[in-house]
């Protein structure tokens, strides 16, 4: 990577090569505060006819030019650089999922312990897992076998073993994978990357085990001991490997790669990156969601630990009808407050299925879009906390008092009451016609507690961002608060249940013009504006056996942060259950939806 | 009227005419109404027999004019008494269980006084006739209580059986199984089985050997290696049966060593050397105690601990339990023990049996409860209807003929 002085940095340009479309963003040093100021974007040109993705980016980057009015491409069709008068920018990076982004296997000897470690550092590193293996996982060998031949990753990740553990297994392993011979997504040339990361006495019998068919990085164990991962190194080998193999074989990506300041990243990893340093630089706890057509990626940084998911089979399009068969019709038409049979509901799904790029044309398809998104968005989330938890394996500490209170290892470390941001993007999230939309969406699936300021990436910047991060922390971190998330609101809501219409809560709210008190029946929402950048303070106090954060019947004093929607009193109970009778449900659904101002105006 | 009492009125009335002499004493005067009935809730075999207490028979008399009484007994066809029990001073029934069912017998009741003085005999005014019931009433209760466990065992069989999931609490030293065994495999070391100290018919050591199957399996699947000493001969042969038959489940049989499970000494402290010394040599990442544990259960859990496997422990003895919890990541607590098996296994009719105890054991808990608030009122009211409620729920609901 390039030493880059950061103070002599004025002019960033990132791109975000996405499978079909390539974005890029233009970022200024504006009054002594990096601002995100143009963004521009192109078709995706890594397949076939073109075959070279920097098409694709000079496109995007001769749209910002084009509307920035400066001129970022010379003559050549490259990058100018460094920034000089109207011209040029003093920073180039760019991030990539394109051709699907990184696909991995990993391996592991215990399903749950370091394979679950391998998944976390693959998934932590922007990959998409594509299968795990590990000695557990009830599949015989020639099955294993079959699996590895059958997919095409771009890399494979072993792990096992503590260190001075288990040797057998991890060659067991290897043993398994090297006659396989995973063949690669790209270039016959190309020698499979396989980095182990396991047990390191293990390693000269790994490294006997592989041919010269692979290319195999040892690097040390993310698993050293049962009680601590250590995901860095594998991570780092990951992004590294990344580069050298399997972005220099895709299409144009070797002249990419000439063309950026810092390492071209996994667009997730890098929203993962960005992610974490906003939860360590505030000290919060972040969950992230981006919901796209096929898949939904959920990232989370509670206490420090960072974790991402992506569930494979959850999408507003390509994958809508899997959502609706996990979730099942009646659980979505729940959250449909018209008038709609189940019947209405499957026609809109297999419509969907046939033109999966449309979008919704009338406000029964907008209403049935979102319901459908609001489970799609609570099952990615139910997965990302089973998967988001303690280390397995790890010896407990007792003392007599805990006789009836045994707590097993592998409890979710997501904990909704102590999570301080929500941060939503993807395309039924960033384009709802209405930002209190998206809020109710974020507020329905996810269900925050306690006070939680929500906010949606604008225009999917994160991933740029991310990447910057790596090289100039503080512009990525200032354009990240500034331009990159547009605040929605606060969310404040109890948890604990009770009778509709029974108290939940007091509050009293003032500051940022407004001055209010009141009170919270279970089963009602209630929607104040508070303006962007305003603020105000809150107390409130909830009814004997609800929780506000501050513990049952005890009140809690805290800060709202203004936005786009306002605060939202949410007393609908935590766990939030809707009636089961429909009719019920959808009176209960329709006073929500009034409440929150949900539906778009007719246009006159 | 009887020979020998017709002698001893005579002999009495000669003495007394005489005006001598205290060598005969007094005659007691006879009990009054006498009553004779079939003992209910029997095979027939019994007849109840009360009487009203002799005049002469006082509680706290100054001299004692009645020590006993003595009952007889003629079946009908028969000419004379005979005398088929004596019951003391101040008592005033008889069960005779010497009788044939369907036969008629008469009683009479004679109060004896000191120095073989007799009263006249009483007689009872009918004969009965001791018959069978089918039905013991006596122990209503105690069907009323069966009739509910048994029933909801039944139902909850049923209902497992009908394909509805029954919830059982999680319990975390169960589940934990899976990691303690996955620790000892990614670590490469042991994993250690220790079935307790007693034999094979006690309860624990088998509840123990039921969860020594699930942990085989489990090292069969992760292919770890299995150790488990065994105290007693009969519980190496029950562990090794159970093992081979896990290996075999999993898939595994030729991964089975029988040389895994072996026999150490019947001593104890014998064995909880050679145990504790065979965890310091092969220092095992996972340690299970489970079955009857006695003073080793602290030797051994905490040689487990030194040696930093995850320890798992299962025993029904209160007194030891305590030591379990400090020093073992996860124990069964007695009842969890013994469900283990239901909740391992996940088979219906297990389940349904064990949802039904809960079922009984709610009941118990209830009546506890009541019995609690009945008496605490009782105490402080002093109502008589809160007495005999409370004395009924003791002898009838909760005592010999109930819980």
């Amino acid at each position: 990577m390039k030493q880059i002085d950061p103070d002599s940095v004025n002019v960033i340009l990132a791109t975000d090569c996405g499978s079909t479309t390539t974005k890029a963003i233009l970022i200024r040093k504006v009054d002594g505060e990096y601002r995100q100021t143009h963004r521009g974007e192109a078709p995706t040109t890594v397949e076939e006819p073109a075959a070279d993705v920097t098409l694709g980016v000079v496109n995007a980057v001769a749209e910002v030019a084009e509307m920035a009015g400066r001129r970022l491409i010379d003559d050549a069709g490259r990058i100018l650089r460094p920034a000089s008068g109207g011209e040029g920018c003093d920073l180039y990076i760019s991030t990539s999922s394109a051709g699907g982004g990184l696909q991995m296997m990993v391996a592991g000897v215990v399903r749950e312990m370091t394979a679950a470690s391998a998944k976390r550092a693959a998934l932590g590193a922007g990959a998409i897992v594509m299968d795990v293996l590990a000695s557990n996982d009830r599949r015989l060998p020639h099955e294993q076998i079959h699996r590895i031949r059958e997919l095409r990753p771009d890399m494979v990740l072993i792990s096992g073993g503590t260190d001075g553990g288990t040797t057998r297994h991890v060659v067991q392993m290897a043993e398994l994978i090297a006659p396989a011979r995973p063949q690669p997504r790209f270039g016959a040339e190309y020698r499979m990357p396989v980095i182990f990361a396991g047990n390191r006495d293990a390693a000269p019998l790994v490294e006997q085990t592989f041919d010269e068919s692979v290319q195999l990085s040892i690097v040390p164990n993310l698993r050293p001991v049962l009680e601590r991962e250590n995901l860095g190194p594998a991570r780092d080998k990951i992004h590294d490997l990344f580069l050298e193999h399997v972005m220099a074989h895709a299409p144009g990506y070797d002249r990419l790669i000439r063309w950026t300041d810092a390492p071209i990243m996994p667009t997730p990893g890098a929203v993962g990156n960005i992610l974490q340093r906003i939860a360590q630089q505030q000290r919060i706890n972040v969950v992230g969601v981006d919901i796209g057509g096929a898949t939904t990626d959920v990232f989370s940084v509670f206490d420090g630990t960072f974790n991402r998911t992506v569930s494979a089979n959850l999408g507003m399009s390509y994958s809508i009808s899997n959502v609706c068969a996990e979730a099942t019709l009646p659980s979505i038409l729940r959250w449909v407050h018209l008038e709609m049979e189940e019947g209405e509901l499957r026609n809109h799904v297999k419509n969907k299925m046939i033109r999966p790029t449309t979008i919704p044309q009338t406000r029964e398809s907008l209403f049935f879009e979102q319901a459908v998104a609001r489970e799609a968005l609570r099952l990615a989330y139910d997965q990302h906390k089973q998967f988001a938890t303690t280390l397995k394996g790890v010896q407990q500490q007792r003392t007599v008092g805990d006789t009836f209170s045994q707590e097993a290892s592998g409890q979710t470390l997501v904990d909704n009451m102590k999570l301080d941001l929500l941060v939503g993007s993807g395309g039924v999230l960033s384009h709802a016609p209405l930002m209190q939309q998206t809020a109710a969406l974020l507020v329905d699936a996810f269900q925050p507690e306690g006070i939680t300021w929500l906010a949606k990436d604008s225009i999917f910047m994160m991933p740029h961002l991310g990447v910057l991060a790596q090289v100039h922390p503080e512009a990525a971190l200032q354009v990240f608060r500034r331009d990159c998330l547009i605040s929605l609101g606060t969310c404040v809501a109890p948890r604990g249940t009770g009778a509709w219409g029974s108290p939940a809560f007091r509050y009293a709210i003032s500051g940022g013009g407004l001055e209010e008190e009141g009170a919270l029946s279970f089963g009602e929402i209630k929607r104040l504006p508070l303006g962007l950048g305003a603020s105000a303070r809150i107390v409130v106090e909830p009814a004997r056996k609800v929780d506000a954060g501050a513990g049952p019947g005890r009140p809690l004093e805290g800060e709202l942060r203004g936005g786009t929607v306002g605060v939202l009193l949410d007393a609908r109970g935590r766990p939030l259950a809707l009636p089961d009778d429909r009719e019920a449900c959808r009176k209960a659904m329709a006073q929500w939806v009034r409440d929150l101002d949900l539906v778009p105006p007719v246009p006159a | 009227m009887d020979k020998s009492i017709f002698l001893t009125v005579l002999a009495a009335g000669l003495f007394s005419w005489g005006g001598a002499s205290p060598v005969l004493a007094q005659s007691p005067r006879p009990p009054g109404e006498v009553r004779a009935a079939d003992f209910p809730n029997d095979a027939g075999d019994a007849v109840r027999v009360e009487w009203e207490l002799s005049p002469d028979d006082q509680p706290q008399p100054a001299e004692r004019l009645v020590v006993a009484y003595e009952i007889l007994r003629r079946e009908a066809g028969e000419e004379a008494f005979t005398r088929i029990g004596e019951e003391t001073y101040q008592t005033r029934s008889f069960k005779d269980d010497g009788c044939t069912p369907g036969a008629s017998y008469f009683y009479q009741v004679v109060a004896l006084g000191p120095d073989g003085a007799r009263s006249p005999a009483a007689a009872a005014g009918s004969p009965v006739t001791p018959v069978m019931q089918y039905f013991d009433f006596s122990q209503f209760w105690f069907g009323v209580i069966l009739l509910i466990v048994g029933g909801s065992v039944i139902y909850f069989i049923q209902l497992a059986r009908s394909g509805r999931e029954l919830k059982v609490r999680p319990i975390a030293g169960l589940e934990a199984v899976d990691e303690a065994v996955g620790r000892a495999t990614e670590m490469g070391r042991p994993c250690l089985y220790v079935p307790g100290i007693l034999d094979i018919n006690d309860m624990q050591t088998l509840a123990g050997v039921t969860v020594l199957s699930r942990v085989a399996g489990l090292t069969a699947e992760f292919d770890a290696r299995l150790d488990v000493p065994t105290c007693r001969s009969l519980v190496m042969t029950a562990c090794r049966e159970t093992v081979e038959a896990a290996y075999l489940g999993a898939g595994r049989p030729d991964a089975f060593n029988e040389d895994s499970v072996y026999y150490l000494t019947d001593e104890q402290f014998g064995y909880v050397a050679g145990v504790t010394g065979k965890m310091l040599r092969e220092r095992p990442a996972a340690c299970f105690y489970m079955g009857a544990f006695f003073a080793e259960s602290l030797i051994l859990a905490e040689t487990g601990n030194a040696v930093g496997a995850i320890q798992v422990a299962g025993t029904a003895m209160p007194s030891q339990l305590p030591f379990f919890v400090a020093a073992c990541d996860y124990t069964l607590i007695g009842e969890e023990l013994f469900a283990a098996s239901a909740y391992l296994s996940g088979e219906s009719h297990q389940l349904g049996s064990l949802k039904g105890q809960d079922v009984g054991k709610v009941l118990g808990g209830t009546l506890v409860v009541v019995g609690c608030l009945l008496s605490t009122a009782a105490v402080l009211t002093d109502a008589a209807l809160l007495n005999q409620v409370l004395s009924y729920l003791t002898d009838h609901v909760l005592g010999n003929q109930g819980w």
